[in-house]
């Protein structure tokens, strides 16, 4: 198998040159998952170690957005967790949305987008695309631009298609993707009124008056200071009884963090911002 | 002296696994941290199987749980399943590793880095490769490594796979496998 191993020196001096060269500060991502993103990045670029990685991330702008791509973890797949979806499509999108004005969805690392689509299909056969604002934002660059043109891996449409006959039973997603060749293109029609949003690693300039934000899956690659430092963020930006979901084995659980959401659905980690 | 186990297994090895956790003593001292092989969209039922007979509590863990003694933590479906150095859980939906999430290998190697010479790890019964390289992860930093013995095995390939590629401590049947358990103090 082709290996290399990062060791916790060189991987202080990763997170040195991105902090001394970008002012991008990694040190609260989960170790685990960084030293991996890291390693696998030097083995498909051919940069035999540590050393090979900070000379071209401190030559090549270009590189350092190729690894910001390698950070944001792809989604699995389009409707992770069906019975989400279900719920969102059957209880909390005509409930909320319906009478509701300008109603925004944030979300705010979109990575590869399939978040994004999956919510935007379900609110599209909803007849509710248009009564919402969807914000989808990145750290990268090169997500952004791939979530626009709605490029995703084809190799997902299988498992994505099952999903999608979990959530709308006996119907077809592929009405909502073509594939040409060796990629796969979402209707992007679906996003023309998104709004996206590249963030700087400290998310300073976040949206507000957010009725629901989805961010599921990717707080567990911060460690608990950057997790709650997020959380706080979401907190600011939602308003007062706002959705905020996370991924099924994820929690919010800081100090008093009763005090400022409230967990409604366990199975599916819904919680709600209180009313303060 | 041993700090945690790591068992990694298909969803075929559903009954020894079965058959380990139900023989524990109930005051087991160590975490026991389980990799194994499932249907990636199904989420419940699992975890609920094993704790009928078990005698440690078993969980799916949230992300960044602190790992306790006398625990049993199952990789939840459909994500990798780390062992940060601070030994708390760390989940990640990566991209699957030889064709697997949970992968074997990576709760093996991240195990490995977290608990050293103090880990015992076992692979039983599977169908893939996945645990293989782990195991040998596991051997480079001082673990102990024991795999099921293939002939009891119906599916040989990862206890195969792991033997191939270490000198492991031990081949031992379900049974012995049990009886090591029950002598960790």
């Amino acid at each position: 198998m082709n290996k290399y191993e990062l060791g916790i020196v060189d991987t202080r001096n990763i997170i040195k040159t991105l902090q001394d060269v970008y002012n991008y500060d990694f040190k609260n991502y989960a170790l685990t998952f960084f030293k991996r993103r890291v390693e696998k990045t030097i083995i498909n670029h051919n940069l035999k170690d540590a050393d090979g990685f900070i000379r071209k991330i401190e030559l090549e702008k270009e590189f350092f957005e190729v690894f910001l791509q390698e950070i944001c973890v792809e989604n699995t797949e389009a409707f992770r967790d069906p019975s989400l979806w279900r719920l969102l499509k059957e209880e909390i999108f005509p409930q909320t949305i319906k009478g509701s004005t300008s109603f925004k969805i944030w979300f705010p690392e979109v990575s590869s987008g399939d978040e994004l689509f999956s919510a935007a299909i379900v609110l599209k056969k909803l007849n509710l695309l248009d009564k919402v604002q969807l914000i989808a934002s990145s750290i990268s660059e090169l997500d952004i631009e791939k979530t626009k043109q709605g490029i995703f891996d084809p190799k997902k449409t299988e498992v994505n298609d099952a999903n999608f006959k979990r959530v709308f039973s006996d119907e077809n997603l592929p009405d909502f993707y073509k594939i040409d060749g060796d990629k796969a293109r979402w209707d992007t029609s679906l996003i023309e009124n998104t709004k996206f949003i590249k963030q700087n690693i400290i998310f300073d300039d976040y949206p507000k008056g957010i009725k629901l934000v989805l961010f599921r899956n990717q707080m567990i690659y911060y460690n608990q200071i950057l997790q709650e430092r997020f959380i706080k963020i979401i907190y600011s930006s939602l308003v007062p009884g706002g959705h905020f979901i996370i991924g099924n084995n994820e929690k919010i659980d800081y100090w008093n963090s009763e005090k400022d959401f409230s967990l409604i659905n366990k199975d599916e980690s819904i919680y709600k911002k209180k009313l303060s | 002296m041993y700090k945690a186990v790591v068992i990694g297994g298909s969803a075929g090895s559903f009954q020894v696994i079965t058959r380990i956790l139900s023989s524990l003593p109930k005051n087991f001292p160590l975490p026991v941290l389980l990799s194994l092989h499932r249907l990636k969209h199904v989420r419940s039922g699992f975890v609920e199987a094993l704790s009928i007979k078990s005698t440690i509590p078993i969980v799916e863990p949230y992300d960044k749980e602190t790992i306790k003694p006398g625990k049993g933590y199952l990789a939840p479906a459909n994500y990798h399943m780390y062992i940060e150095l601070n030994k708390r859980i760390a989940l990640s939906a990566e991209e699957p590793v030889n064709h697997s999430r949970p992968s074997i290998d990576l709760t093996f190697e991240t195990a490995a880095q977290a608990y050293r010479n103090k880990l015992v790890g076992i692979i039983l019964s599977g169908a893939n490769r996945d645990g293989a390289y782990g195991l040998k992860k596991l051997k480079q930093t001082g673990g102990l490594a024991i795999v099921q013995d293939p002939n009891e095995c119906q599916v040989k390939t990862m206890t195969e796979a792991s033997l191939k590629l270490t000198t492991v401590d031990h081949i031992f049947t379900t049974d012995q496998i049990i009886k090591f358990l029950q002598k960790i103090k």
